[in-house]
C-alpha cells in the first residue's frame, strides 16, 4: 500500500463515479421520472440533475482524472513517442482519443439540451454513455505490469 | 436478451399482450441473440478457439436450431388447429436446448469433450422430445388439411437426433483418420439436409403461399407426401452409405432425397406463377430456395464422385453457399415475414413494424447474395474480405432493425400512467430513435477504438531485429504436433514447413496470427515468422483438437532454462533434437520439459535424434574361464534418450540403462570393482550371489570403491541392482543390469536376445515431481533396455526358422511384465530356475511373466518373414513404451 495505490484508487473511483452516475441517470433516474412526472416537470429534474451532473464533471471528475491520470502515465514512464508503440502505448492512446470524444459528446449534449434540441441531446448522452463504456473496457485492456 | 420477455410479464396484467404472442417474443429474442453473436463470433474470428466451428455451430446449432425448435412446434399448433402444449415445457425444451448448445460451443472450443458430449446428448434428448410432443399433438388432432407437414418436422427431429449423435462422437474422437472424416460428412449431410432442410421444406408448403399472400395450390398434399417419402428414408441411406464406406449407396441416397426436395419443390414453383414475390420476405425465401436446389447439385456430384472419406474436405468450399445463402437467407426471411405478426399491436402497428424490418430490403438482399457469391467462388483475400463484409452487414442491418422493433413493442407493452402519448408518431418514435442513435455512434467511436488499441498488437516482435533464419520442418499427426516446441535465437526469422501426415486434416495456428490453410492427408504449407521475440504459441484449430494435445510452442533460445528452474535444463544445456532441422545449426526442437508442471504426452511415434544407438539387445556368450573380473561404475549425470526426442538425466551403472551384462555358468567366480564415480552415494546388490548385506551390500560416498566377490551358485537370469535406500528412486533412475547365469542343459540357439524391462518417470531423477510419480505408482512409460519404444525405430534382427532366445530381467521398480511376442508362440520357457515348458512338449506358452525381480528366457522359431511385435501384454504398459519390433527376413 504506497501513495500510488491511493492515486490509483482516486482515478478508479473518479471513473466509477462517472460512469455509474450515467448508467443510473439513464437506466433508472429518466425511466422513472418518464413514468411518473408530467411532462414539465421531468424536464425540471432532467434539467436539474444534468445540471448537477454538469458540475460535479467539471469540478471533480475532470479536474481529478485529468490530474490521477497524468501522475499515473508519468509514473509508469509514458512518453508521447511511446503512445505510438504497438501494446501499452496504442491502447492508452486510443483510450485518451475516445476519452476526449466522450467528453465532446457529453459537451454537446450539454449544449444542445439548453439550445432546445431534444433529440439531438439524448442521442449525445447516449453516445458519451456507451463512449465511456469503452473506456472503462479499453483501461481493462492495458497491460497490467 | 430474455429480459426483454420477462419484462412484459412483469407488466400489469391489465395490458398483458396475449400469450402465445409473449411466449414467442420471448423465444425469437433468443434467435436474434445468437444471430448476434454469430456476427461477434464472424468478426472475432481469428481471435478465437476453433473459430470456424464455432461460428458454424453458433449459428446452426443456436440460432437455427432455436428457431426451428420454437417455429415448428408453432405452425404445428396452428396447422393442426390443435392446443398449445404446455408453455412450461416448451420454455424447458428451449432452455435445455440451449443449454447443451452452450455445452457443446464450450466443450469442443475449450473443452474438456465429455462435457461436449453431455451437450450433443441433451440436444439429442431434446430433439426426441419435441418429436414425441409433435407426434401427439398430430394424434390428437382432427384429420385436417395440413397434417402432412407435420410429418416433415418429425423427419427433421429424426434427423438432428441421428447428427448429434454424431457430433458427440465426433467429440470425443472416435474413430481417427479416414473413419473421422466419413463420421464428419455423415454429420453434416444430416444435419443440413436433415434437420434443417427437411424443416424447411415442410414449413415452405404453408408459408411460401401465405409469403406471397395466394393460396395454397392444388395437389400441395400429394406433393408434400410423395417427396417426404423420397427425402426421409433417401437422406437414411445416404447417411449409411457414408459411414458405411460405399460411395454409390450414399450417392443414390442422396439422389432420392433430391428427387422428394424435387417433387416438394413443384407446388412452390406453381404459387409463383400464380403470383410474383413482392415482399422482401418473398425475395428472401426465394433466394434461399435457389441456394439450396445449387447446393443439393453440387453435393450430389461431389458424393457421386468422391470416397466418402474425402466428401467432408470437397463440401468444405460448399459451406458459406449453404450456411449464408440458404440457411441464413430462410431465416432472415421467416423472421421479416413472421416477427410482425408475432410482435402484434393491431393492424398499423404490423404495418409499421413490416415496414421497419423491410426498409431497404433490396439492398440487403443484393448485398448479402452478392457476398454468398464472392465466397463460394472462393476469390482472393481482399475480394474474399469483402464477401464476408456484406453478409455481415446485410445480416448486422436485419439485427439492428429486429432489436428496434422489439424494443419498440416492448415500450407499447409497458404502458405509461401520467405520461402523455403524443399523438404524432407515437412513444416509440420520439423516445427510441435518437438512443439508438446514441448507441450506434458510441459502438462505432468505441469499436474505432479499439481497433486503433488492437493493431500491430503483436508488439515487440516488431522491434526485434532480424538476426538470421532457419527452416524447421513441422509435422501434424496422431493428435500432437511435432516438434512440440521450437527453440531458436531471438531474432531468427522462422520458416515453418508444415505437413499433415495424419489421414485426416488439420492446420497450424500461430498466437502471432500466421496460419495455414486447412491441410489434408499429405499436404505442405509453409509458414514465415516475424523475427522471433517473445515465446509463440501454436495449435491446430480443428474443433477439439487443441485440446487433445495439438499445441506447439516457439520460444526463444535461453527462454526455456529461465522460464522453469528445472534440473533437467541444468543438467542438459543442449536438451532436445534436430531431428527435423535439416539444414539449421541453432534452431532447436526441444523436447517438452518433463519438470514443467503440464502433464507431457509421450510422442513415441516421434523420430529419436540423429545419432541415437539403442542399446544393443543381442546376448553374447559368456566369455570362457570360471573367474570374472569386473569393474561396474556409477555414472549419475549422463543424459540418455530414454523415449523418442526426449533426452533427461539417469543414474546408471558404467553410463548405460541397464548397467553392463555378466555372463557366466553355475559356479563362476564374480569378482566386480564397484567404484561410486558418481555425485552422491550409491550401493550395488546382486541377487546371483549369496552375501551377508552388511558389506558388500553397504552404500559408498561419492569417489569411494569396494570388492563384491560372489559365486553364481545357482542358474537363471538375475537382477542387480543399486542398493542405496530410497531405493525405489535409484532404481527407477535407471540403476540395474543383468547378471546370466546359463543353465547346464542350455541347448543352442541362433540368436540370444536380452531385455531389461523398466519402468520411466520423467523428470529429474531425485526430483519432487519423478518421487511423486515413482511413489504412487504412476510411471510415465515403460521402458526394454534403457528406452521406450526404442526397438520400434530400431527393429531387432532375425531370420525365420532360425531359434530365438530372448532373455528378460523385470527391474520394476514396482511393475513386472508379461512378456508376448505376437504372431509366435513360445515353445520353451525357463522362469526363476525351471523349466515350465521344453521344446518338444506338446504344449505352448505366450506369455513369460515375471515379478518385479524376476528373471528367466523364451525361445522361440518365427515362422515366416514378417514384422513381429515383442510386447508386455500388460496393454497400458506395452502401450507406454514396453513394446519393439522382430524383423525377421527369410533364411
Amino acid at each position: 500500500m504506497t501513495w500510488w495505490a491511493v492515486v490509483r484508487f482516486a482515478h478508479v473511483l473518479s471513473a466509477a463515479l462517472w460512469v455509474g452516475g450515467q448508467l443510473t441517470v439513464s437506466l433508472v433516474v429518466l425511466p422513472l421520472a418518464r413514468r411518473l412526472l408530467d411532462e414539465q416537470r421531468r424536464a425540471q429534474v432532467m434539467r436539474a440533475v444534468g445540471r448537477r451532473f454538469g458540475v460535479f464533471t467539471g469540478a471533480v471528475f475532470l479536474p481529478v482524472q485529468l490530474g490521477t491520470g497524468v501522475a499515473l502515465a508519468w509514473r509508469k514512464g509514458v512518453t508521447w513517442e511511446s503512445l505510438g508503440d504497438p501494446g501499452y502505448g496504442r491502447i492508452l492512446a486510443a483510450k485518451l482519443a475516445l476519452f476526449c470524444a466522450v467528453m465532446v459528446a457529453a459537451g454537446l449534449h450539454g449544449w444542445a439540451t439548453g439550445a432546445g434540441r431534444p433529440a439531438l441531446a439524448r442521442a449525445m448522452a447516449v453516445t458519451a454513455l456507451v463512449g465511456s463504456v469503452g473506456v472503462v473496457l479499453l483501461a481493462t485492456a492495458l497491460p497490467a505490469t | 436478451m430474455t429480459s426483454v420477455g420477462i419484462r412484459i410479464e412483469k407488466g400489469p396484467p391489465t395490458a398483458a399482450p396475449p400469450r402465445r404472442a409473449s411466449w414467442h417474443l420471448r423465444a425469437n429474442a433468443i434467435v436474434v441473440g445468437w444471430l448476434a453473436l454469430t456476427v461477434v463470433v464472424a468478426l472475432a474470428g481469428e481471435a478465437l478457439p476453433a473459430p470456424r466451428w464455432l461460428l458454424i455451430h453458433v449459428f446452426l446449432l443456436g440460432a437455427v436450431s432455436t428457431a426451428i425448435l420454437i417455429w415448428s412446434e408453432h405452425f404445428t399448433v396452428a396447422l393442426l388447429r390443435a392446443r398449445t402444449p404446455e408453455p412450461r415445457w416448451s420454455l424447458t425444451r428451449l432452455a435445455v436446448l440451449n443449454a447443451g448448445t452452450v455445452a457443446v460451443l464450450a466443450g469442443v472450443a475449450v473443452g474438456p469433450w465429455p462435457v461436449a458430449a453431455v451437450g450433443a446428448g441433451a440436444v439429442v434428448g431434446v430433439v426426441l422430445w419435441h418429436a414425441a410432443v409433435l407426434v401427439m399433438l398430430v394424434r390428437r388432432a382432427l384429420p385436417g388439411r395440413f397434417g402432412h407437414v407435420i410429418g416433415w418436422y418429425v423427419a427433421a427431429a429424426g434427423a438432428l437426433a441421428a447428427g448429434g449423435t454424431l457430433g458427440g462422437l465426433l467429440a470425443a474422437h472416435v474413430g481417427h483418420g479416414a473413419a473421422h472424416e466419413r463420421l464428419h460428412a455423415a454429420h453434416a449431410e444430416v444435419n443440413l439436409l436433415g434437420w434443417v432442410g427437411l424443416t424447411v421444406l415442410g414449413t415452405l408448403f404453408t408459408l411460401w403461399p401465405t409469403v406471397l399472400r395466394t393460396r395454397m395450390p392444388e395437389g400441395t398434399r400429394k406433393a408434400s407426401r410423395a417427396g417426404l417419402r423420397l427425402a426421409a428414408p433417401g437422406l437414411a441411406v445416404a447417411v449409411a452409405g457414408l459411414l458405411a464406406d460405399l460411395r454409390w449407396v450414399a450417392a443414390a441416397g442422396l439422389a432420392a432425397y433430391a428427387a422428394g426436395a424435387l417433387a416438394a419443390a413443384a407446388p412452390l414453383a406453381e404459387a409463383v406463377r400464380a403470383r410474383r414475390p413482392h415482399t422482401g420476405a418473398a425475395w428472401t425465401l426465394g433466394a434461399a430456395i435457389v441456394w439450396f436446389e445449387v447446393a443439393l447439385a453440387v453435393d450430389l456430384v461431389v458424393v457421386a464422385t468422391r470416397p466418402p472419406g474425402e466428401v467432408a474436405a470437397a463440401l468444405e468450399p460448399l459451406i458459406p453457399l449453404v450456411l449464408v445463402g440458404f440457411v441464413a437467407q430462410v431465416l432472415l426471411g421467416s423472421l421479416l415475414h413472421l416477427l410482425p405478426a408475432v410482435l402484434g399491436g393491431g393492424p398499423a402497428r404490423f404495418k409499421e413494424n413490416a415496414a421497419l424490418l423491410e426498409r431497404g430490403w433490396a439492398v440487403r438482399l443484393a448485398a448479402l447474395n452478392a457476398g454468398v457469391v464472392l465466397l463460394a467462388l472462393r476469390v482472393p483475400a481482399p475480394l474474399l474480405l469483402l464477401g464476408w463484409a456484406l453478409v455481415a452487414a446485410s445480416v448486422a442491418a436485419f439485427v439492428i432493425l429486429a432489436v428496434a422493433a422489439l424494443v419498440r413493442s416492448r415500450a407499447l407493452a409497458v404502458p405509461r400512467d401520467g405520461a402523455a402519448e403524443p399523438g404524432d408518431g407515437g412513444p416509440g418514435r420520439t423516445a427510441g430513435r435518437p438512443a439508438l442513435a446514441g448507441v450506434a455512434a458510441g459502438c462505432v467511436l468505441t469499436a474505432a477504438a479499439v481497433v486503433v488499441a488492437a493493431t500491430g498488437g503483436s508488439g515487440p516482435a516488431t522491434t526485434v531485429t532480424a538476426t538470421g533464419s532457419r527452416t524447421v520442418e513441422v509435422t501434424l499427426s496422431g493428435m500432437s504436433i511435432r516438434p512440440a516446441v521450437i527453440e531458436a535465437p531471438a531474432g531468427t526469422v522462422l520458416t515453418l514447413r508444415v505437413t499433415n501426415a495424419d489421414a485426416q486434416r488439420h492446420d497450424l495456428r500461430l498466437a502471432t496470427g500466421e496460419r495455414t490453410p486447412m491441410l489434408a492427408a499429405g499436404q505442405s504449407a509453409t509458414l514465415t515468422l516475424a523475427p522471433l521475440g517473445e515465446t509463440v504459441e501454436g495449435w491446430c484449430t480443428v474443433a477439439g483438437h487443441r485440446a487433445a494435445g495439438m499445441t506447439m510452442r516457439i520460444v526463444p533460445a535461453g527462454a526455456l532454462a529461465r522460464s522453469t528452474d528445472g534440473p533437467m535444463d541444468a543438467a542438459a544445456p543442449g536438451t532436445g533434437h534436430t531431428g527435423h532441422s535439416a539444414e539449421d545449426g541453432d534452431a532447436r526442437a526441444a523436447s517438452p520439459d518433463p519438470a514443467a508442471a503440464a502433464p507431457v504426452r509421450l510422442d513415441l511415434a516421434a523420430p529419436f535424434s540423429p545419432g541415437w544407438k539403442p542399446y544393443d539387445a543381442t546376448l553374447e556368450p559368456a566369455p570362457g574361464g570360471a573367474e570374472h573380473a569386473v569393474e561396474i561404475r556409477v555414472d549419475d549425470s549422463v543424459v540418455r534418450e530414454v523415449a523418442p526426442g526426449v533426452r533427461q538425466r539417469v543414474w546408471t551403472f558404467d553410463g548405460t540403462v541397464p548397467g553392463p551384462v555378466l555372463r557366466g555358468k553355475i559356479g563362476d567366480v564374480f569378482t566386480v570393482t564397484f567404484v561410486n564415480g558418481g555425485t552422491m552415494s550409491h550401493g550395488i546388490d546382486f541377487h546371483a550371489g549369496a552375501n551377508a548385506p552388511d558389506g558388500v551390500m553397504r552404500t559408498i560416498a561419492p569417489g569411494e570403491r569396494l570388492t563384491y566377490r560372489f559365486r553364481a551358485e545357482h542358474a537363471g537370469a538375475w537382477l542387480y541392482h543399486c542398493s542405496t535406500m530410497p531405493m525405489t528412486q535409484h532404481i527407477a533412475g535407471g540403476m540395474y543390469g543383468a547378471v546370466v547365469i546359463d543353465p547346464p542343459d542350455l541347448a543352442r540357439a541362433d540368436r540370444e536376445f536380452l531385455l531389461v524391462q523398466g519402468e520411466l518417470h520423467l523428470g529429474e531423477p531425485g526430483g519432487d515431481a519423478q518421487v511423486a510419480k515413482i511413489r504412487e505408482g504412476r510411471p510415465d512409460g515403460w521402458m526394454f533396455n534403457g528406452t521406450a519404444a526404442g526397438y520400434d525405430h530400431a527393429p531387432l534382427k532375425a531370420r525365420a526358422g532360425e531359434r530365438v532366445r530372448i532373455w528378460a530381467v523385470a527391474a520394476g521398480p514396482s511393475s513386472g511384465t508379461a512378456l508376448h511376442v505376437v504372431g509366435a508362440p513360445f515353445d520353451t520357457v525357463y522362469k526363476e530356475g525351471a523349466y515350465l515348458l521344453r521344446a518338444g512338449d506338446p504344449g505352448g506358452a505366450q506369455v513369460l511373466d515375471l515379478a518385479p525381480a524376476q528373471g528367466g528366457f523364451a525361445e522361440l522359431v518365427f515362422p515366416e518373414p514378417g514384422t513381429y511385435p515383442v510386447v508386455d501384454h500388460t496393454m497400458r504398459q506395452a502401450e507406454g513404451g514396453a513394446h519393439g519390433l522382430f524383423e525377421v527376413s527369410a533364411p
